[in-house]
Protein backbone atom coordinates (compact mmCIF):
# COMPACT_ATOMS: atom_id res chain seq x y z
CA UNK A 1 0.00 0.00 0.00
CA UNK A 2 1.29 3.35 -1.09
CA UNK A 3 -0.76 5.63 1.13
CA UNK A 4 -3.49 5.16 4.03
CA UNK A 5 -5.26 7.57 5.93
CA UNK A 6 -7.15 6.84 8.92
CA UNK A 7 -10.01 8.76 10.71
CA UNK A 8 -7.91 12.09 10.20
CA UNK A 9 -9.12 15.58 11.44
CA UNK A 10 -8.52 18.65 10.53
CA UNK A 11 -9.96 21.76 12.27
CA UNK A 12 -9.43 25.64 10.85
CA UNK A 13 -10.58 27.41 13.85
CA UNK A 14 -14.12 25.80 14.12
CA UNK A 15 -14.30 24.59 10.58
CA UNK A 16 -14.25 21.07 10.15
CA UNK A 17 -12.35 20.38 7.10
CA UNK A 18 -11.84 16.63 7.60
CA UNK A 19 -13.61 14.61 9.58
CA UNK A 20 -12.69 10.93 10.29
CA UNK A 21 -10.83 10.97 6.94
CA UNK A 22 -10.23 7.42 6.15
CA UNK A 23 -8.74 6.30 2.15
CA UNK A 24 -6.20 3.54 1.00
CA UNK A 25 -4.02 3.61 -1.93
CA UNK A 26 -2.56 0.93 -4.10
CA UNK A 27 0.65 0.90 -5.67
CA UNK A 28 -0.63 1.66 -9.38
CA UNK A 29 -3.79 2.52 -8.95
CA UNK A 30 -5.17 5.94 -10.35
CA UNK A 31 -7.51 7.43 -7.45
CA UNK A 32 -10.49 9.65 -9.26
CA UNK A 33 -10.69 11.86 -6.15
CA UNK A 34 -14.33 13.88 -6.69
CA UNK A 35 -16.04 16.15 -4.32
CA UNK A 36 -17.71 19.85 -4.26
CA UNK A 37 -16.20 22.83 -3.45
CA UNK A 38 -15.54 22.78 0.74
CA UNK A 39 -15.71 18.89 0.60
CA UNK A 40 -12.03 18.40 2.10
CA UNK A 41 -10.23 17.35 -1.32
CA UNK A 42 -7.64 19.74 -0.89
CA UNK A 43 -6.82 19.66 2.58
CA UNK A 44 -6.74 15.87 2.22
CA UNK A 45 -3.98 16.18 -0.72
CA UNK A 46 -2.06 19.18 1.38
CA UNK A 47 -2.05 16.98 4.58
CA UNK A 48 -1.19 13.90 1.90
CA UNK A 49 2.02 16.02 0.81
CA UNK A 50 3.21 17.40 4.33
CA UNK A 51 1.95 20.73 3.69
CA UNK A 52 -0.55 20.95 6.23
CA UNK A 53 -0.76 18.52 9.88
CA UNK A 54 -3.58 16.89 10.80
CA UNK A 55 -4.96 17.36 14.24
CA UNK A 56 -6.31 13.40 14.73
CA UNK A 57 -5.93 9.78 12.98
CA UNK A 58 -2.90 9.28 10.79
CA UNK A 59 -1.56 9.49 7.31
CA UNK A 60 1.12 6.82 6.34
CA UNK A 61 2.99 7.15 3.14
CA UNK A 62 5.73 4.68 2.11
CA UNK A 63 5.49 3.02 5.34
CA UNK A 64 6.21 6.23 6.64
CA UNK A 65 4.15 8.37 8.76
CA UNK A 66 3.84 11.97 7.17
CA UNK A 67 4.55 14.69 9.38
CA UNK A 68 5.87 17.22 7.01
CA UNK A 69 9.10 17.35 7.73
CA UNK A 70 10.11 13.51 6.10
CA UNK A 71 12.35 14.58 3.39
CA UNK A 72 12.10 10.77 1.91
CA UNK A 73 8.53 10.88 1.47
CA UNK A 74 8.74 14.10 -0.16
CA UNK A 75 11.04 13.22 -2.75
CA UNK A 76 8.80 10.17 -3.72
CA UNK A 77 5.60 12.31 -4.35
CA UNK A 78 5.13 14.65 -7.30
CA UNK A 79 3.16 17.60 -6.87
CA UNK A 80 0.76 19.62 -9.42
CA UNK A 81 -0.66 22.40 -8.07
CA UNK A 82 -3.94 23.52 -8.73
CA UNK A 83 -2.61 26.97 -9.75
CA UNK A 84 0.14 27.21 -12.39
CA UNK A 85 3.10 27.82 -10.22
CA UNK A 86 5.89 28.39 -12.69
CA UNK A 87 8.39 30.88 -12.77
CA UNK A 88 7.07 32.97 -16.24
CA UNK A 89 9.82 35.11 -16.44
CA UNK A 90 12.76 32.14 -16.34
CA UNK A 91 12.40 29.81 -20.26
CA UNK A 92 10.79 26.51 -19.72
CA UNK A 93 14.21 24.67 -19.20
CA UNK A 94 15.09 27.19 -16.48
CA UNK A 95 11.81 26.42 -14.87
CA UNK A 96 12.48 22.72 -15.38
CA UNK A 97 16.29 22.58 -14.40
CA UNK A 98 15.16 24.41 -11.07
CA UNK A 99 12.53 22.13 -9.70
CA UNK A 100 14.65 18.84 -10.92
CA UNK A 101 17.52 19.96 -8.51
CA UNK A 102 15.00 21.04 -5.39
CA UNK A 103 14.29 16.86 -5.53
CA UNK A 104 18.65 16.62 -5.84
CA UNK A 105 18.69 16.09 -9.32
CA UNK A 106 22.07 17.08 -11.17
CA UNK A 107 24.29 17.47 -14.25
CA UNK A 108 24.11 14.59 -16.40
CA UNK A 109 20.99 13.23 -14.49
CA UNK A 110 19.03 16.53 -14.85
CA UNK A 111 20.22 17.21 -18.38
CA UNK A 112 18.35 14.31 -19.58
CA UNK A 113 15.60 14.15 -17.25
CA UNK A 114 14.69 17.56 -18.64
CA UNK A 115 14.79 15.63 -22.58
CA UNK A 116 12.51 12.97 -21.66
CA UNK A 117 10.13 15.23 -19.58
CA UNK A 118 10.03 18.40 -22.32
CA UNK A 119 9.14 14.79 -25.18
CA UNK A 120 6.29 13.61 -22.18
CA UNK A 121 4.79 17.42 -21.93
CA UNK A 122 5.51 17.58 -25.71
CA UNK A 123 7.88 20.95 -25.14
CA UNK A 124 10.71 19.60 -26.35
CA UNK A 125 10.92 22.93 -29.52
CA UNK A 126 9.91 25.31 -26.54
CA UNK A 127 12.81 24.98 -24.15
CA UNK A 128 14.39 27.80 -24.62
CA UNK A 129 11.35 29.99 -24.35
CA UNK A 130 9.66 31.76 -21.48
CA UNK A 131 6.42 30.71 -20.23
CA UNK A 132 4.92 33.98 -20.45
CA UNK A 133 4.65 33.63 -24.41
CA UNK A 134 3.03 30.09 -23.85
CA UNK A 135 -1.27 29.05 -23.93
CA UNK A 136 -2.78 28.36 -21.24
CA UNK A 137 -2.37 24.29 -21.71
CA UNK A 138 1.37 24.63 -22.31
CA UNK A 139 1.72 26.77 -19.05
CA UNK A 140 -0.23 23.56 -17.51
CA UNK A 141 1.82 20.92 -19.13
CA UNK A 142 5.16 22.69 -18.20
CA UNK A 143 3.66 22.65 -14.53
CA UNK A 144 3.06 19.03 -14.54
CA UNK A 145 6.53 19.13 -15.98
CA UNK A 146 7.98 20.52 -13.35
CA UNK A 147 6.16 17.70 -10.86
CA UNK A 148 7.22 14.83 -12.62
CA UNK A 149 11.48 15.60 -13.61
CA UNK A 150 12.45 13.49 -9.74
CA UNK A 151 9.98 10.36 -11.49
CA UNK A 152 7.86 10.27 -8.44
CA UNK A 153 6.56 6.89 -7.28
CA UNK A 154 2.72 9.07 -6.31
CA UNK A 155 1.86 11.81 -8.53
CA UNK A 156 -0.69 14.51 -7.24
CA UNK A 157 -2.45 16.12 -9.18
CA UNK A 158 -4.91 19.15 -8.14
CA UNK A 159 -7.47 19.91 -10.41
CA UNK A 160 -4.70 19.73 -13.35
CA UNK A 161 -6.82 20.88 -16.16
CA UNK A 162 -8.65 23.89 -15.26
CA UNK A 163 -8.98 26.48 -18.00
CA UNK A 164 -7.60 24.66 -20.60
CA UNK A 165 -8.51 24.19 -24.20
CA UNK A 166 -9.79 20.06 -25.39
CA UNK A 167 -6.44 19.52 -26.88
CA UNK A 168 -4.30 20.05 -24.02
CA UNK A 169 -6.75 18.40 -21.79
CA UNK A 170 -6.61 15.17 -23.79
CA UNK A 171 -2.95 15.40 -23.80
CA UNK A 172 -2.93 15.60 -20.07
CA UNK A 173 -5.07 12.76 -19.76
CA UNK A 174 -3.52 10.54 -22.19
CA UNK A 175 -0.29 11.27 -19.90
CA UNK A 176 -2.17 9.91 -17.13
CA UNK A 177 -2.96 6.72 -18.54
CA UNK A 178 0.67 6.43 -20.01
CA UNK A 179 2.46 6.94 -16.39
CA UNK A 180 -0.04 4.92 -14.71
CA UNK A 181 0.63 2.33 -17.37
CA UNK A 182 4.18 2.58 -16.44
CA UNK A 183 3.40 2.22 -12.71
CA UNK A 184 3.49 5.06 -11.21
CA UNK A 185 0.59 5.57 -8.93
CA UNK A 186 -1.69 8.77 -9.30
CA UNK A 187 -4.13 10.52 -7.17
CA UNK A 188 -5.90 12.57 -9.29
CA UNK A 189 -8.68 15.33 -8.26
CA UNK A 190 -11.20 17.10 -10.97
CA UNK A 191 -14.43 19.03 -11.45
CA UNK A 192 -14.95 17.51 -14.67
CA UNK A 193 -16.55 14.05 -13.87
CA UNK A 194 -15.50 12.38 -17.64
CA UNK A 195 -12.00 13.33 -16.83
CA UNK A 196 -12.08 11.19 -13.35
CA UNK A 197 -14.13 8.56 -15.62
CA UNK A 198 -11.67 8.30 -18.40
CA UNK A 199 -8.11 7.93 -16.13
CA UNK A 200 -9.18 6.65 -12.07
CA UNK A 201 -9.10 2.76 -11.29
CA UNK A 202 -11.10 3.65 -8.29
CA UNK A 203 -12.63 6.83 -7.33
CA UNK A 204 -13.46 8.37 -3.95
CA UNK A 205 -16.42 10.62 -3.62
CA UNK A 206 -15.93 13.27 -0.47
CA UNK A 207 -18.06 15.72 1.02
CA UNK A 208 -18.45 17.27 4.14
CA UNK A 209 -14.83 16.55 5.10
CA UNK A 210 -14.83 12.65 4.60
CA UNK A 211 -15.64 9.68 2.17
CA UNK A 212 -19.05 9.11 1.27
CA UNK A 213 -18.43 6.69 -1.52
CA UNK A 214 -15.68 4.83 -2.85
CA UNK A 215 -15.03 1.79 -5.55
CA UNK A 216 -14.73 1.22 -9.54
CA UNK A 217 -16.76 3.25 -11.69
CA UNK A 218 -19.00 0.24 -11.97
CA UNK A 219 -19.01 -0.44 -8.78
CA UNK A 220 -20.53 3.11 -7.60
CA UNK A 221 -23.20 3.50 -10.50
CA UNK A 222 -24.27 0.12 -9.38
CA UNK A 223 -25.06 1.42 -6.25
CA UNK A 224 -27.72 3.68 -7.58
CA UNK A 225 -28.79 1.80 -10.52
CA UNK A 226 -32.05 1.13 -8.86
CA UNK A 227 -33.17 5.17 -9.08
CA UNK A 228 -34.55 6.71 -12.20
CA UNK A 229 -33.58 10.07 -13.43
CA UNK A 230 -35.70 12.02 -14.81
CA UNK A 231 -35.34 15.17 -16.95
CA UNK A 232 -37.47 17.55 -17.68
CA UNK A 233 -36.54 20.98 -19.41
CA UNK A 234 -39.06 23.99 -19.15
CA UNK A 235 -38.99 27.63 -20.45
CA UNK A 236 -37.87 29.06 -17.12
CA UNK A 237 -37.32 27.53 -14.14
CA UNK A 238 -38.11 28.13 -10.17
CA UNK A 239 -36.54 27.36 -7.13
CA UNK A 240 -40.16 27.19 -5.16
CA UNK A 241 -41.04 24.11 -7.75
CA UNK A 242 -38.33 22.43 -6.50
CA UNK A 243 -39.63 22.78 -2.89
CA UNK A 244 -42.98 21.12 -4.46
CA UNK A 245 -41.07 18.24 -6.14
CA UNK A 246 -39.14 17.46 -3.05
CA UNK A 247 -42.30 17.47 -0.89
CA UNK A 248 -43.48 14.32 -2.82
CA UNK A 249 -42.48 11.36 -0.83
CA UNK A 250 -41.27 9.48 -3.78
CA UNK A 251 -38.80 12.21 -4.80
CA UNK A 252 -35.14 11.93 -3.78
CA UNK A 253 -33.12 14.75 -5.31
CA UNK A 254 -34.06 17.56 -7.46
CA UNK A 255 -31.46 19.68 -9.04
CA UNK A 256 -31.71 22.53 -11.30
CA UNK A 257 -29.79 23.60 -14.19
CA UNK A 258 -30.06 25.68 -17.59
CA UNK A 259 -33.85 25.64 -17.30
CA UNK A 260 -33.64 22.02 -16.46
CA UNK A 261 -35.17 19.66 -13.58
CA UNK A 262 -32.92 17.00 -12.66
CA UNK A 263 -35.61 14.33 -10.42
CA UNK A 264 -34.01 11.34 -8.96
CA UNK A 265 -36.70 8.70 -7.47
CA UNK A 266 -36.56 5.17 -6.65
CA UNK A 267 -36.31 2.47 -9.90
CA UNK A 268 -40.68 1.41 -10.74
CA UNK A 269 -42.00 4.27 -8.88
CA UNK A 270 -44.57 5.80 -11.53
CA UNK A 271 -44.78 9.46 -10.31
CA UNK A 272 -44.03 11.48 -13.94
CA UNK A 273 -47.54 12.45 -13.81
CA UNK A 274 -47.04 14.26 -10.50
CA UNK A 275 -43.79 15.80 -11.44
CA UNK A 276 -45.41 17.03 -14.93
CA UNK A 277 -48.46 18.66 -13.17
CA UNK A 278 -46.21 20.58 -10.76
CA UNK A 279 -43.68 21.90 -13.39
CA UNK A 280 -46.94 22.66 -16.31
CA UNK A 281 -46.92 26.05 -15.25
CA UNK A 282 -43.58 26.69 -16.26
CA UNK A 283 -43.86 25.39 -19.33
CA UNK A 284 -42.90 21.94 -20.13
CA UNK A 285 -40.31 21.63 -23.40
CA UNK A 286 -39.32 18.27 -22.65
CA UNK A 287 -39.07 15.25 -20.84
CA UNK A 288 -36.79 12.96 -20.48
CA UNK A 289 -34.94 9.74 -18.76
CA UNK A 290 -31.59 8.37 -18.73
CA UNK A 291 -29.39 5.96 -17.64
CA UNK A 292 -27.32 6.35 -14.34
CA UNK A 293 -23.46 7.91 -14.49
CA UNK A 294 -21.00 9.22 -12.32
CA UNK A 295 -22.52 12.38 -12.42
CA UNK A 296 -25.59 10.70 -11.15
CA UNK A 297 -24.07 8.61 -8.51
CA UNK A 298 -22.04 12.36 -7.00
CA UNK A 299 -25.74 14.01 -7.48
CA UNK A 300 -27.44 11.28 -5.51
CA UNK A 301 -24.93 11.33 -2.68
CA UNK A 302 -24.38 14.66 -2.32
CA UNK A 303 -27.22 16.49 -3.44
CA UNK A 304 -24.85 18.91 -5.96
CA UNK A 305 -23.94 18.83 -9.22
CA UNK A 306 -20.52 18.85 -9.30
CA UNK A 307 -19.81 21.71 -12.04
CA UNK A 308 -22.13 23.81 -10.96
CA UNK A 309 -19.34 24.38 -8.33
CA UNK A 310 -16.62 25.93 -10.50
CA UNK A 311 -19.25 28.35 -12.10
CA UNK B 1 19.64 27.13 -5.74
CA UNK B 2 21.51 30.10 -5.45
CA UNK B 3 22.82 30.36 -9.51
CA UNK B 4 18.96 29.98 -9.95
CA UNK B 5 18.08 33.29 -7.86
CA UNK B 6 20.94 35.49 -8.88
CA UNK B 7 19.64 34.01 -12.55
CA UNK B 8 15.98 35.30 -12.10
CA UNK B 9 17.41 38.61 -10.35
CA UNK B 10 19.48 39.28 -13.40
CA UNK B 11 16.55 38.91 -15.89
CA UNK B 12 15.01 42.41 -13.96
CA UNK B 13 16.84 44.65 -17.09
CA UNK B 14 14.25 47.85 -15.85
CA UNK B 15 15.45 47.00 -12.20
CA UNK B 16 19.04 47.02 -12.65
CA UNK B 17 18.56 50.46 -15.25
CA UNK B 18 16.78 52.27 -12.52
CA UNK B 19 19.16 51.01 -9.49
CA UNK B 20 22.52 51.35 -11.83
CA UNK B 21 21.80 54.18 -14.29
CA UNK B 22 20.03 56.11 -11.99
CA UNK B 23 22.45 56.92 -9.20
CA UNK B 24 24.90 57.62 -11.55
CA UNK B 25 23.23 60.08 -13.97
CA UNK B 26 22.38 61.57 -10.48
CA UNK B 27 25.77 61.64 -8.85
CA UNK B 28 27.26 62.92 -12.81
CA UNK B 29 24.25 65.95 -12.76
CA UNK B 30 24.89 67.12 -9.34
CA UNK B 31 28.85 66.71 -9.71
CA UNK B 32 28.22 68.79 -12.45
CA UNK B 33 25.95 71.91 -11.04
CA UNK B 34 28.81 71.46 -8.16
CA UNK B 35 31.59 71.77 -10.36
CA UNK B 36 32.68 75.73 -9.44
CA UNK B 37 33.84 74.06 -6.21
CA UNK B 38 36.22 71.27 -5.38
CA UNK B 39 34.82 68.45 -7.78
CA UNK B 40 37.82 66.27 -6.41
CA UNK B 41 35.76 66.50 -2.40
CA UNK B 42 32.30 66.42 -3.51
CA UNK B 43 32.39 63.59 -5.98
CA UNK B 44 33.02 60.96 -4.00
CA UNK B 45 30.78 62.16 -0.92
CA UNK B 46 27.79 61.69 -3.81
CA UNK B 47 28.90 58.92 -4.55
CA UNK B 48 29.11 57.57 -1.58
CA UNK B 49 25.41 59.02 -1.36
CA UNK B 50 23.69 57.68 -3.90
CA UNK B 51 25.31 54.46 -3.96
CA UNK B 52 24.28 54.08 -0.47
CA UNK B 53 20.46 55.77 -1.04
CA UNK B 54 20.14 53.01 -3.82
CA UNK B 55 21.10 50.38 -1.76
CA UNK B 56 18.02 50.83 -0.16
CA UNK B 57 15.48 50.77 -3.01
CA UNK B 58 17.82 47.13 -3.85
CA UNK B 59 16.28 45.56 -0.94
CA UNK B 60 13.21 44.75 -3.04
CA UNK B 61 15.75 42.20 -5.04
CA UNK B 62 15.76 39.92 -2.05
CA UNK B 63 11.56 40.80 -0.78
CA UNK B 64 10.04 40.50 -3.91
CA UNK B 65 11.45 37.34 -4.84
CA UNK B 66 10.28 36.20 -1.34
CA UNK B 67 7.24 37.58 -1.96
CA UNK B 68 6.93 36.00 -5.45
CA UNK B 69 7.80 32.18 -3.73
CA UNK B 70 6.41 32.41 -0.55
CA UNK B 71 2.96 34.79 -0.65
CA UNK B 72 1.86 33.40 -3.39
CA UNK B 73 1.22 29.45 -4.70
CA UNK B 74 4.38 28.89 -5.62
CA UNK B 75 4.78 28.11 -1.81
CA UNK B 76 2.59 25.35 -1.86
CA UNK B 77 4.73 23.54 -4.29
CA UNK B 78 8.22 24.73 -3.18
CA UNK B 79 7.42 23.23 0.28
CA UNK B 80 6.14 19.86 -1.33
CA UNK B 81 9.69 19.28 -2.40
CA UNK B 82 12.76 17.96 0.19
CA UNK B 83 14.54 21.01 0.18
CA UNK B 84 14.44 22.92 3.72
CA UNK B 85 12.51 26.31 3.09
CA UNK B 86 15.52 27.99 5.30
CA UNK B 87 17.88 26.82 2.77
CA UNK B 88 15.55 28.76 -0.18
CA UNK B 89 15.05 31.42 1.99
CA UNK B 90 18.73 31.92 2.60
CA UNK B 91 19.67 31.51 -1.40
CA UNK B 92 17.25 34.29 -2.10
CA UNK B 93 18.62 35.99 0.30
CA UNK B 94 22.33 35.63 -0.39
CA UNK B 95 21.29 36.21 -4.25
CA UNK B 96 19.77 39.81 -3.45
CA UNK B 97 23.05 40.95 -1.56
CA UNK B 98 25.71 39.72 -4.43
CA UNK B 99 23.14 41.74 -7.34
CA UNK B 100 22.70 44.59 -5.09
CA UNK B 101 26.53 44.73 -3.95
CA UNK B 102 27.34 44.32 -7.62
CA UNK B 103 25.15 47.75 -8.71
CA UNK B 104 27.04 49.45 -5.27
CA UNK B 105 30.21 47.97 -7.20
CA UNK B 106 29.35 49.55 -10.63
CA UNK B 107 28.27 52.98 -9.13
CA UNK B 108 31.98 53.07 -7.36
CA UNK B 109 33.47 51.89 -10.30
CA UNK B 110 31.89 54.53 -12.71
CA UNK B 111 32.96 57.09 -10.36
CA UNK B 112 36.66 55.49 -10.03
CA UNK B 113 37.22 55.11 -14.16
CA UNK B 114 34.88 57.82 -15.50
CA UNK B 115 34.96 60.55 -13.53
CA UNK B 116 38.17 60.53 -11.89
CA UNK B 117 37.57 60.13 -8.25
CA UNK B 118 39.96 58.34 -5.94
CA UNK B 119 39.08 56.21 -2.84
CA UNK B 120 41.91 54.94 -0.41
CA UNK B 121 41.55 52.08 0.84
CA UNK B 122 38.51 50.72 -1.45
CA UNK B 123 38.61 47.60 0.32
CA UNK B 124 37.62 49.05 3.37
CA UNK B 125 34.88 51.10 1.71
CA UNK B 126 33.70 47.64 0.01
CA UNK B 127 33.13 46.06 2.96
CA UNK B 128 31.13 48.80 4.33
CA UNK B 129 29.01 48.97 1.12
CA UNK B 130 28.91 45.29 1.70
CA UNK B 131 27.71 44.83 5.28
CA UNK B 132 24.96 48.13 4.61
CA UNK B 133 23.82 45.58 1.61
CA UNK B 134 23.48 43.29 3.85
CA UNK B 135 21.27 45.31 6.54
CA UNK B 136 19.29 46.59 3.31
CA UNK B 137 18.24 43.40 2.03
CA UNK B 138 17.37 41.92 5.63
CA UNK B 139 15.32 45.11 6.00
CA UNK B 140 13.67 44.86 3.31
CA UNK B 141 13.03 41.00 4.26
CA UNK B 142 11.78 42.16 7.58
CA UNK B 143 9.34 44.39 6.63
CA UNK B 144 8.04 41.96 4.17
CA UNK B 145 7.78 39.14 6.98
CA UNK B 146 5.73 41.19 9.71
CA UNK B 147 3.44 42.73 6.61
CA UNK B 148 3.10 39.65 4.38
CA UNK B 149 2.29 42.03 1.64
CA UNK B 150 5.29 43.06 -0.73
CA UNK B 151 3.15 46.57 -1.87
CA UNK B 152 3.76 47.16 2.13
CA UNK B 153 7.29 46.44 1.82
CA UNK B 154 7.66 48.51 -0.81
CA UNK B 155 6.30 51.36 0.10
CA UNK B 156 8.01 51.48 3.87
CA UNK B 157 11.51 50.90 1.93
CA UNK B 158 10.63 53.66 -0.38
CA UNK B 159 9.86 55.66 2.08
CA UNK B 160 13.18 55.51 4.08
CA UNK B 161 14.95 55.43 0.82
CA UNK B 162 13.51 58.88 0.24
CA UNK B 163 13.90 59.96 3.95
CA UNK B 164 17.62 58.64 5.09
CA UNK B 165 19.51 60.56 2.19
CA UNK B 166 17.35 64.04 2.76
CA UNK B 167 18.23 63.27 6.58
CA UNK B 168 22.34 62.51 5.73
CA UNK B 169 22.32 65.69 3.38
CA UNK B 170 22.64 64.25 0.36
CA UNK B 171 20.39 66.30 -1.88
CA UNK B 172 20.81 69.92 0.03
CA UNK B 173 22.70 70.99 3.57
CA UNK B 174 20.95 70.61 6.69
CA UNK B 175 20.76 73.25 9.37
CA UNK B 176 23.63 73.14 11.55
CA UNK B 177 22.13 72.02 15.02
CA UNK B 178 22.44 69.08 17.34
CA UNK B 179 19.62 66.89 16.11
CA UNK B 180 20.00 67.88 12.53
CA UNK B 181 23.86 66.33 13.17
CA UNK B 182 22.78 63.63 15.01
CA UNK B 183 20.69 62.47 12.07
CA UNK B 184 23.29 63.15 9.56
CA UNK B 185 26.12 60.94 11.25
CA UNK B 186 24.27 58.05 13.40
CA UNK B 187 20.39 57.95 13.40
CA UNK B 188 19.49 56.02 10.42
CA UNK B 189 21.33 53.19 9.19
CA UNK B 190 22.28 54.78 5.69
CA UNK B 191 23.96 57.59 8.06
CA UNK B 192 26.07 55.04 10.03
CA UNK B 193 27.21 53.45 6.69
CA UNK B 194 28.31 56.80 5.77
CA UNK B 195 29.60 57.93 8.70
CA UNK B 196 31.55 55.23 8.68
CA UNK B 197 32.64 55.50 4.94
CA UNK B 198 33.77 58.82 5.21
CA UNK B 199 35.92 57.82 8.52
CA UNK B 200 37.84 55.72 5.90
CA UNK B 201 38.19 58.10 3.57
CA UNK B 202 39.56 60.64 6.63
CA UNK B 203 41.44 58.31 7.84
CA UNK B 204 39.17 58.77 11.22
CA UNK B 205 39.52 55.30 12.72
CA UNK B 206 37.01 56.74 15.36
CA UNK B 207 34.25 57.39 12.91
CA UNK B 208 34.61 54.13 10.82
CA UNK B 209 34.40 52.31 14.18
CA UNK B 210 31.18 54.66 15.24
CA UNK B 211 29.35 53.79 11.88
CA UNK B 212 30.25 50.48 11.56
CA UNK B 213 30.05 48.73 14.93
CA UNK B 214 26.18 49.89 15.04
CA UNK B 215 25.64 49.08 11.34
CA UNK B 216 26.49 45.03 12.06
CA UNK B 217 24.68 45.05 15.51
CA UNK B 218 21.26 46.27 14.04
CA UNK B 219 22.28 43.46 10.87
CA UNK B 220 22.92 40.54 13.48
CA UNK B 221 19.57 41.62 15.32
CA UNK B 222 17.34 42.23 11.68
CA UNK B 223 18.70 38.52 10.80
CA UNK B 224 17.64 37.14 14.11
CA UNK B 225 14.16 38.60 13.57
CA UNK B 226 13.85 37.18 10.40
CA UNK B 227 14.74 33.96 11.77
CA UNK B 228 12.18 33.72 14.02
CA UNK B 229 9.26 35.43 12.25
CA UNK B 230 10.52 33.07 9.21
CA UNK B 231 8.85 29.83 10.68
CA UNK B 232 5.86 31.59 11.35
CA UNK B 233 5.47 33.33 7.74
CA UNK B 234 6.43 30.53 5.45
CA UNK B 235 5.57 27.03 6.95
Amino acid sequence: MILKIENVIKRFNNHLALDYLSLEVNKGEVIGLLGPNGAGKTTCIKSIVGLLSVDEGEIIVFDMKQDGKNQKIKSKIGFVTQEITIYEDMTAKENLAFFGSLYGLKKTELESRINEVAKIIGLEDRLNDRPKHFSGGMQRRLNIGCSILHNPELLIMDEPTVGIDPQSRNYILDFVKKIAAEGTTVIYTSHYIEEVEAVASRIYIMDQGHVIASGTLKELIARIKGDSHILVDVKIAREDKKDELLALTDVKEVVIKDNQYHIIVPGGISIIDKIVSILAPLGIVNVNSKQPTLEDVFLTLTGKQLRDEVN
Amino acid sequence: MLKFYILRSSRDIFGHLILILLPILLISFFSYINSSYNIGAITPVLTIGFALTFQIYGSAISFETLGQDFLSPIRNRLLATPVNPVKVVLSILFSGIIVSFLQTFVILMFSITILDIKFNNLFLILLVMLISVIFNQLFGTLILFLSKNVKTANSVTTLYGIAAPILTGLYFPLPDNIITNLFEKYLTPMALAQTAILGIIDNNLKNFIIGIIPLIILSVILFLLIKLLSKKVIL
